[in-house]
Parts: C-alpha cells; sequence; structure tokens
C-alpha cells in the first residue's frame, strides 16, 4: 500500500491535508484531513446580549467578514421579529456585492489563475501576466471600497448593525461608488476572456448534488429563505428553520470538520450551486460569459467552481451598480437603526457567503442574551463532497506519479476556495549565523 | 508625484503584532509629521492599497517583525529581499488567502514600479488581547524618532 500525502494544504479554512492510500490501481482510503482546533466561538457568544453577537461572530472569517456580519444581523432580527426597511434591504445586499466581488477577485486572480498555467503563486504570475494581477487587485478594491463605504470599513464592518445602519451613506458616496463601478464594467470583458483562454483543468467528473439559496431575486446573496438541492434534475426544497436537514453534521474520525449531507449524499454550495440552482439569472451578460466559458449547467467538473465565479463577478459588478441606481432613483431617506423589542426564542438566517450557504442560528432569553449559537460555514457544508471529488480525482487520473495527484488534488481543493481567516501575521528576520 | 506614504500593518487585536497600526495612528497625530508624508493605519492587508502607489514613487512600510534584537529595535529593510527570512519569499505562496507581508512588497515592487522599504520593529511575543505590552508601549517615543528620520531619508532619496 502505498501513500500520497499533501500535508499542508494550502488556502483552506485553517489548517488541512489529504491522504491517499493507492494499492496499485485500486484507491484505498482518501481523506480530506481538517487539523485545525475547535475554535469555540459559538459558545464565547453565550451570555452575551444581542447587540454584541455580530462584531463577534464576523471575526470567524476576514474574507467573508460582511457574510458573518450580516447573516448574523438576520438571525438575531428573525428571533426578535424584526423587519428591516427595503432601504436597508438594498445597502445590506449592496454590501455583500462587495464582498462577493473582493472574494472572487482574490480567488480568482491570486490563488487559482496561478495554477492553471503552472505558475507556483501570484507573484510569479505578476512576472508573466502583470495584467492579470493588476485586475484582480483592481476589483478586489473595488469590493473593498464598497465595503468601506457601506460597512464603514472593509474587514469586519462596524456600520451595520441590528434594525439597519449606523450611518446611511451619502449621494455623493453613491455616485463615487456608481462611478468606480462603470470602470469596472470595462473589466468584465477582460475577466471572461483571461479566464477562457487558460487551459482546460479537467481530472475528475462525477454527478453532483449542488445546494444554494434560491432568492426572490437570484442575484441577491442576502434575501431568502429557502435553500433548493438540485441532484440528477430532481429539485428539493428546504426552509431555514429546517436547516439541520441539510446541515446534520457527523463527526468523522479523521478530521475536526464535521461531514454533512442531503438524502445520503453530500453535496457541494459555493458560485457553481448558485448558478445551478437559480439559472433564471443567466441572462444578458452573464449568458454570454456562461457560453464563452463553455460552463454547462449541472457541472459535473468541480474545476467549474471557477468558471462559475468569474460568471458571478460579472453578475455582481452589474447588479450592484443596479442597486446604487434604485437606491439614487427612490432618495436616500437618513433612516435611524429600528429600536429592539428583545423577547424569547430562536432565530436562524441563511445567506450565500462568497464560498456558498452559511447558517447562524441562535436561541435568545427574555432579556436578549444568546443562550444557544450554531454557525455552519460553506466550507464545511462542502468537506464532505471535496472528499469525494478528490477519491473521483485519483481514481480518474491515469498517471499514478504522486506529483501529477497531488497537483490535481490541489487544483480541486483550490476550486472549491475554502476559506481560512487569518488574524496574525509576523515578518521572520533572517537569523544570524 | 503624491507625498511619501507610510502604511502601518498589524492585527491591533493581537497585542504587539498590531505595533506597526500603533505607531501609524501616532504618527498621523505626531505635530512633527511632515508635510510630505501621508500616513496609513493598514491592518493586515497591504494589497488592498495596490491603488494608493499610483503616482508615488516610495513607500515606507510599518510592520511588526520577529527577530534577535531587543523587542522595540527598529530595523530598516530595503526591498523583499533584503535580509528577510526567504521563507517568506518562497514562491509556492503556501500562506493562506492573503500573500505575506514580505511577498505582497515584492508584487507591489514588481506591478508599480514603487521602490518599498520595511521599517521592521522587533516583537518578542503575540498575545490576543487589544493593546500593546507595556515594554513596547515604552519604547514607542524611541520607535517615532526612528521612523521621522526614516521618513527623511526616503524622502531626500526621491
Amino acid at each position: 500500500m502505498k501513500k500520497v500525502v499533501i500535508e499542508h494544504l494550502a488556502r483552506v479554512e485553517g489548517h488541512g491535508g489529504i491522504t491517499v492510500e493507492l494499492d496499485g490501481k485500486k484507491v484505498g482510503k482518501v481523506h480530506f484531513d481538517v487539523f485545525e482546533g475547535a475554535r469555540l466561538l459559538e459558545s464565547l457568544v453565550r451570555g452575551k446580549r444581542y447587540d454584541e453577537i455580530s462584531p463577534i461572530l464576523s471575526r470567524i472569517c476576514s474574507i467573508c467578514s460582511v457574510a458573518h456580519s450580516l447573516t448574523s444581523l438576520k438571525a438575531s432580527e428573525n428571533a426578535f421579529g424584526v423587519k428591516v426597511s427595503p432601504q436597508t434591504e438594498l445597502l445590506r445586499e449592496l454590501l455583500y456585492q462587495g464582498e462577493n466581488i473582493q472574494s472572487h477577485a482574490l480567488h480568482l486572480f491570486l490563488l487559482a489563475v496561478p495554477d492553471y498555467l503552472d505558475l507556483p503563486s501570484a507573484i510569479a504570475l505578476a512576472a508573466s501576466k502583470p495584467d492579470a494581477v493588476l485586475l484582480g487587485l483592481r476589483l478586489k478594491k473595488l469590493g473593498n471600497t464598497i465595503q468601506e463605504t457601506i460597512g464603514g470599513r472593509a474587514v469586519h464592518p462596524v456600520n451595520a448593525v441590528p434594525g439597519g445602519f449606523g450611518t446611511v451613506p451619502t449621494v455623493d458616496q453613491l455616485i463615487d461608488l456608481r462611478k468606480a463601478l462603470i470602470e469596472a464594467v470595462k473589466d468584465c470583458d477582460t475577466v471572461i476572456d483571461l479566464m477562457a483562454s487558460l487551459p482546460p483543468a479537467e481530472f475528475c467528473h462525477c454527478d453532483t448534488a449542488y445546494a444554494a439559496l434560491r432568492s426572490p431575486n437570484a442575484d441577491n446573496y442576502y434575501a431568502g429563505d429557502e435553500v433548493v438541492v438540485a441532484s440528477n434534475g430532481d429539485r428539493s426544497s428546504i426552509s431555514g428553520a429546517e436547516y439541520k436537514k441539510l446541515a446534520n453534521e457527523q463527526s468523522v474520525l479523521h478530521s475536526h470538520a464535521k461531514h454533512s449531507s442531503f438524502g445520503g449524499k453530500p453535496f457541494m454550495v459555493g458560485s457553481l450551486a448558485r448558478l445551478t440552482v437559480n439559472p433564471q439569472r443567466l441572462t444578458g451578460k452573464l449568458a454570454a460569459a456562461t457560453e464563452r466559458l463553455q460552463l454547462k449547467l449541472p457541472a459535473t467538473n468541480p474545476m467549474d467552481n471557477n468558471k462559475a465565479q468569474a460568471v458571478e463577478l460579472v453578475g455582481d459588478i452589474e447588479r450592484a451598480l443596479e442597486i446604487i441606481e434604485q437606491l439614487l432613483h427612490d432618495g436616500l431617506k437618513d433612516e435611524r437603526p429600528l429600536k429592539i423589542q428583545v423577547r424569547a426564542g430562536t432565530g436562524t438566517a441563511i445567506t450565500e457567503a462568497p464560498r456558498g450557504l452559511l447558517i447562524h442560528s441562535y436561541t435568545y432569553d427574555a432579556e436578549g442574551r444568546i443562550t444557544a449559537a450554531d454557525v455552519i460555514t460553506p466550507t464545511a457544508l462542502n468537506a464532505a463532497n471535496m472528499e469525494l471529488h478528490f477519491r473521483r480525482v485519483v481514481e480518474q487520473c491515469a498517471e499514478r506519479e504522486d506529483k501529477v495527484i497531488v497537483k490535481r488534488l490541489e487544483m480541486t481543493a483550490r476550486a472549491y476556495d475554502p476559506c481560512i481567516s487569518c488574524s496574525v501575521h509576523l515578518v521572520r528576520k533572517q537569523q544570524r549565523q | 508625484m503624491k507625498p511619501l506614504l507610510a502604511i502601518g500593518l498589524g492585527n491591533p487585536l493581537m497585542g504587539d503584532d498590531g505595533v506597526g497600526c500603533a505607531v501609524a495612528e501616532r504618527l498621523a497625530c505626531d505635530p512633527r509629521l511632515p508635510e510630505y508624508a501621508e500616513v496609513i493605519c493598514g491592518g493586515s492587508d497591504l494589497l488592498r492599497y495596490a491603488g494608493e502607489m499610483e503616482g508615488r514613487d516610495r513607500i515606507v512600510v510599518i510592520d511588526a517583525i520577529q527577530s534577535d534584537t531587543e523587542p522595540g529595535s527598529v530595523e530598516i529593510f530595503e526591498g523583499a529581499g533584503s535580509g528577510l527570512d526567504d521563507r517568506q519569499l518562497d514562491e509556492s505562496q503556501d500562506h493562506v488567502h492573503n500573500l505575506s507581508a514580505v511577498q505582497a512588497i515584492r508584487l507591489l515592487e514588481m506591478l508599480k514600479s514603487v521602490r518599498c522599504t520595511l521599517v521592521g520593529i522587533s516583537i518578542s511575543s503575540v498575545t490576543v488581547g487589544a493593546g500593546l505590552s507595556p515594554t513596547l508601549d515604552a519604547r514607542m517615543p524611541a520607535i517615532l524618532d526612528n521612523l521621522l528620520q526614516e521618513l527623511s531619508r526616503c524622502s531626500s532619496e526621491q
């Protein structure tokens, strides 16, 4: 029995690796080993007041801090029966689009594209295709600017609060954002051209179940309460309150990430799932981008998640622009956050974070303090399906060379865009001899 | 040409790791801050400020360093390849989502043709919690003096 081990898989949610056992042509165990320690954030918020929860739980992730923050607010508001104003809904959606733009731009151009070109990093990509990296940085900055303008800062927004926003942006700020987005529209064709120019990456094909929010407006990551699981032509529907049918987390011996399944099968969440569940979104520029990228839905190749992110990037820029036009057309109202009347009860919110379904569910006591919190991230929901795809990659790899298997596994893992929060960084100086 | 830009990096919620941001905040309020310089408290994502490099010849990045010198000592590194641990320049980009500060400096040097000076402040520990350690806090006046001298030197070389 031979083992292929990736001890430290770069760019995953926490620390993880992959272990594959091979017995000649027979594939034995394939494990996605997530050995990140428990973070205990759900315990940390027990006893805290409702207005402290969002800032604490946004710290789960710096890349997805808007998603955690807004999903947290929505869960608390659901628990207290609060319905925010249409203007708040629009501003929150805009904030969410900003996060998706920065997250997808970072992933595609700094993490995924180098893989396709057999380059080790964004630094190497900058040497051979500087325009690609500059494009990614430009779009990342656009997303960050939306987050700063609406959320108060680019990471861990402070302006989104229970019942609304601390401060409503000014008309001038929205006009500046509109100008930046109009400039970005010019980049959209370049994004699709670049992605279409990449060599094909087909390491495995298999039928996949996809789970995503079916929102009333298909490109709204924040609205809606119905999750649809699409599998082999069937569509099953789950309400927010029934989320444990989907997030039925089971412990596995080799991983600290629990595995979930639906109807006994693992499933995939993220961009590819969103487009599969919401095909009505694919009109106009998005339909053209999908065709240009030869993205066929439902996809059988997990690498297509990168193409789906590119399509979404185009759609997010378009949608952000529409939201701003609507806000300007309707006229901005200087709304104060709604007054919250706390009560005992449970509230659940499901939204679409850049990497897929994100669930926050809280139970409050009569004083508005949390007695139980449950947070389920997209990477946790994807864990079982990632493992399934890793197995298929190895099974369908005709070459048994370790280097080839490792490269294909790493690229497949990165196509899921797994996420990690990065709180500390240090520069290490060369030690004196 | 835009003014010389100083960007402080670090996580203010991780003790001395946040020293770059703390220095930037104090520098921004310091009456000695010269007119030819601008200051940004940059958090932990240098790439977010790539657009700020347009029209600048030089930037100064202030960050915590793990070194064998006394905590609070200031060391100057010209560019990403000058005396810093080679592992941080490893092109495999094994860091998680963001590039390390040194990798980000290299990337910006390549893409933006901007000269980056890293002002490293030696720290001895990183702990969860806001605020600097008493040792580093006590060294802050000397750190600011050093930084102002460095800004003056960089400005004269522009």
